[in-house]
């Protein structure tokens, strides 16, 4: 199978098909439970449509996913798994960097597959977060700076551009109409090449013929920008076909993908990154804490959804959700109480009821939301968290779900190897017991010395083993 | 109206009143000369006149002229439909040969056929497309487009359902539409809908939509060609642009008569949430339309609520209520509604008798007048409706004596403007003459 030229299989990375054929065969999907939803998804992410470059590297599959799937169902697998914290690593390590990688495909892949050759790993973090530089070029993408974009060329990150993308008396215009909110209100403002869809007249269908919008089609802006949106995608396409082929290699040599294609979230966190910003957020929860429920309530069905339709098409049932402003600096054991979790849990239940296991990564200090956090079916989630007490995370959660950290990022940029291995020690010694750890970074390694990385690797196969 | 201070801070009777004010000054438009201007300010007067429920110099005429332009210069419906310039010079003939009139209706309706070809347009046959080449209406194909569980598409959100779920079975050409993701990626990075227009089909489905637009613009230039001429000759502007009644959207577009009759017994909460959610989207669309237009007035053609598609109680449950906020949605933004009740509307009069006094024309298709002018008259302008077989098979004199009863039944007071049941496509023009006449001639308020 030649992945590069499937149109129907790569349309699925871009959230096409509602369900792929193999999920749809199963007669009874929808009679079966959660739990035998899950075991499906884990029977199809440890024998992926793939051909094996060898026996060995089949077996090597098949023993790393199932080190995974045991850590998800609070199982002792054969040793503790490891989820290199990659980053963009794998870039630096080919003597490139991020810029590069972002707008020269053919070195993307170069670079990924070097690291696959020679570093040993359960599973890493993919090249799915390697944005396309030349799509966020032409569109005028002013959510994120890049490399040689806001951001000197050499810079390993990018940075996210916080606004009051969506004013205060907005959220009516989102509630009752979000598809024509997004194309008209809040594209125009985000994209640049967008911007002409202001001019768009609203679009119904209730008089038979939609003539204001088609006349409104033939200005010759919006016709631009709708031209640039087609190209756009032509890029898109070719970059997600490189991203394909690489996480499918990647399955070939033995190496797991542990996230799926699919990435989700809080709905708080939509409101208060993309929308509103924080300041908005804040104010909302004490000026119209009601339009906030309503729109987090709103967001929920639609973070389920989209987030479904991307694992179903790919292996992993593995959902990624970073999370932001319910962390300790941004509100109060009782606003996280409020605003944060309700919505959010609904989300993580409504993909755990289809069998997928959400991943969120807990970003800062997530040390007192552990007591309202636990309250999720057993072995159902992976949670990665940054700055804990990794002794206390797994005192409370470690009956209820898998934990996943958390070698602080400034020991993998300024540690020796030696000093990441005996804190990867301590970590399997506090977290390993009785299954539930995956070894892995408080944050990705984007740039540093190999060497930490496979100090990790060493930690887990020397310490790390169950017996 | 974003040109008028504090719009948002007005009354609907200022709002109106600044409406008025563009429609009686119309901006940018260059008289062809002092008469022409002198004519379009008291015909506009008139009708002004008319929905304030005053009396004006006489009772104002609409001309029930369809589609009868193309006949008159020897055409036909399917000729303009095809062929703009064809279109353009027969609506101007009939202009330079009629002389006086109250306001001119430009071809607005008469579809651009090769839009709606390229576009493998299922909603309508028209002339040579599923209806007969000579025959002079559009037949609308009324079909379950959506099912009985599709409402919460709608509801949850309007414009993806139409983009994802209507388009696509609208139109042959849309059906790749279908594949779509639902454009809402406020998670995470926002690019992965981005690879969906790279989709072959998708490309496709907006490279005909585009086509569409530009053949769209191309008529829409021949109208607004007309539509201008007419103006800078005198004749006062008219339609501020179209809409419906939510219940209508929903059976005509979505449901079907048959289906929207079962939603009424199996689930009527969707109907109504459906209903509600349009509201706002009508009074949107009705805003942008009127804004970019000189008159007020919204045409709103009526279907499934007359006394044949409903009882009293189910108008009064389903049809009533969200019509009438979306009156009132309208008359607040200062638009004046103007419906086409078609079919039987008399059982109606009592219920729809309850609006604001002189914010909407009521035109009646099938309705005893007398009736309507002793109800909904009595608050509100009406207009209509003497039967379109009098004005195509009738004499002039049968013409003339029928819009003479008409006037005495409905003037006196004011709040009436003088028209036919419907729009004549043949015929002769003596009686579209006469009528004019029998505004003048019986219509003088003294």
């Amino acid at each position: 199978m030649n992945a590069s030229d499937n149109w129907s299989e790569l349309s699925a990375y871009a959230d096409l098909s509602a369900l792929p054929p193999d999920i749809d065969r199963i007669e009874v999907w929808s009679k079966l439970t959660p739990e035998q939803k899950r075991e499906e998804r884990f029977k199809r992410w440890l024998a992926p449509d793939v051909e094996f470059i060898s026996p060995e590297a089949e077996k090597l599959y098949k023993e790393r996913t199932t080190r995974f799937i045991k850590a998800i169902k609070l199982e002792e697998p054969d040793r503790v798994p490891v989820l290199l914290p990659s980053g963009v690593f794998p870039a630096y390590y080919a003597g490139m960097n991020l810029q590069t990688v972002m707008y020269d495909y053919d070195k993307l892949k170069e670079a990924y597959l070097k690291f696959f050759n020679e570093f040993e790993m359960d599973s890493c973090t993919g090249p799915g977060l390697v944005l396309p530089g030349k799509v966020l070029e032409m569109t005028g993408h002013r959510l994120h700076k890049w490399p040689g974009h806001g951001l000197p060329d050499n810079i390993s990150l990018y940075q996210y551009v916080e606004q009051e993308y969506v004013k205060a008396d907005e959220y009516d215009a989102f509630l009752e109409n979000p598809t024509d909110f997004w194309m008209r209100i809040f594209l125009p403002r985000v994209v640049g090449a967008f911007e002409p869809f202001r001019k768009l007249a609203p679009f119904s269908g209730m008089m038979g013929i939609p003539i204001g919008y088609y006349a409104s089609l033939g200005n010759p802006d919006v016709e631009a920008a709708f031209k640039t949106m087609i190209e756009a995608g032509k890029e898109t396409l070719k970059w997600l076909k490189v991203v394909a082929e690489v996480s499918r290699i990647s399955l070939t040599v033995g190496i797991p993908n542990f996230r799926s294609g699919s990435i989700s979230g809080a709905p708080y966190d939509m409101i208060a990154d993309i929308l509103r910003g924080t300041q908005g957020a804040i104010m909302d929860m004490f000026r119209q804490p009601d339009k906030l429920f309503e729109a987090m309530e709103k967001l929920t069905p639609m973070a389920i959804r989209s987030a479904m339709a991307r694992a179903d098409a790919s292996g992993s049932p593995v959902v990624f959700m970073p999370l932001h402003k319910g962390n300790e600096t941004f509100m109060s054991p009782k606003q996280f109480e409020t605003f944060y979790w309700p919505s959010f849990r609904k989300v993580l239940m409504g993909l755990i009821n289809e069998g997928l296991v959400p991943y969120p990564f807990a970003e800062g200090k997530y040390g007192a939301r552990l007591e309202v956090i636990r309250d999720l079916p057993r072995g159902s989630t992976v949670w990665n968290f940054e700055e804990i007490d990794m002794a206390r995370a797994k005192k409370v959660l470690g009956d209820s779900a898998c934990i996943a950290g958390n070698v602080p990022v400034s020991m993998m940029h300024t540690g020796t190897p030696r000093d990441v291995k005996e804190h990867c020690r301590k970590l399997i010694e506090t977290c390993a017991p009785g299954g539930g750890y995956i070894l892995t970074g408080a944050a990705g390694m984007n740039q540093g010395n190999p060497d930490i990385l496979r100090a990790m690797m060493e930690a887990a196969k020397e310490y790390g083993v169950y017996k | 109206m974003d040109n008028v201070k504090n719009w948002k801070e007005l009354t609907p009777e200022q709002k109106r009143e600044e409406r008025y004010k563009k429609w009686l000054a119309a901006p940018g438009v260059k008289f062809k000369n002092k008469e022409a201007e002198k004519l379009y300010k008291e015909r506009v007067t008139r009708f002004i006149k008319a929905i304030k429920m005053e009396e004006s110099d006489r009772v104002p005429c609409m001309l029930p002229v369809g589609y009868f332009p193309a006949y008159y210069a020897g055409y036909d419906l399917k000729t303009v439909m095809y062929d703009y310039e064809k279109q353009r010079d027969a609506w101007m003939k009939f202009m330079d040969d009629f002389g006086d009139m109250d306001t001119f209706m430009g071809p607005g309706l008469v579809l651009p056929a090769p839009a709606l070809e390229m576009i493998d347009h299922y909603m309508h046959q028209w002339p040579g497309h599923g209806v007969a080449d000579n025959v002079a209406a559009y037949q609308f194909v009324e079909r379950e487009y959506i099912k009985a569980d599709e409402y919460d598409k709608l509801i949850q959100d309007p414009t993806d359902f139409w983009l994802r779920t209507f388009m696509p079975r609208q139109a042959g050409a849309f059906a790749p539409l279908a594949r779509l993701p639902h454009l809402t990626a406020f998670v995470g990075i926002p690019l992965f809908y981005l690879a969906s227009f790279a989709d072959p089909g998708i490309q496709q489905a907006y490279r005909t939509m585009f086509k569409a637009g530009e053949e769209v613009m191309k008529w829409m230039d021949t109208i607004s060609v007309v539509g201008r001429e007419a103006i800078e000759r005198g004749y006062a502007a008219f339609g501020g642009g179209f809409s419906g009644a939510p219940f209508d959207m929903l059976t005509d577009m979505c449901r079907g008569t048959t289906g929207i009759i079962m939603d009424m017994y199996r689930q009527p909460e969707k109907i109504h949430e459906a209903m509600e959610r349009l509201i706002p989207i009508a009074i949107e669309e009705a805003v942008s339309l009127a804004d970019a237009a000189l008159a007020p007035l919204i045409i709103m053609p009526l279907h499934k609520g007359n006394k044949t598609f409903m009882s009293p109680k189910q108008f009064e449950t389903f049809y009533w209520p969200s019509f009438k906020k979306l009156l009132l949605g309208m008359i607040d933004e200062g638009l004046v509604p103007l419906p086409f009740a078609e079919g039987d509307y008399i059982p109606r009069l009592e219920v729809i008798q309850d609006m604001p006094r002189a914010s909407m024309v009521w035109y009646f298709e099938y309705m005893d007048m007398a009736k309507a002018k002793a109800t909904v008259g009595r608050n509100n302008c009406i207009a209509g409706n003497l039967p379109v077989s009098t004005v195509i098979m009738g004499t002039p004199q049968d013409v003339k004596e029928g819009c003479r009863k008409l006037i005495k039944a409905c003037a006196p007071g004011g709040g009436y403007i003088l028209s036919a049941s419907a729009s004549v496509d043949t015929g002769k023009i003596e009686n579209l003459r006469a009528m004019m006449d029998a505004a003048k001639e019986y219509g003088v308020y003294k």
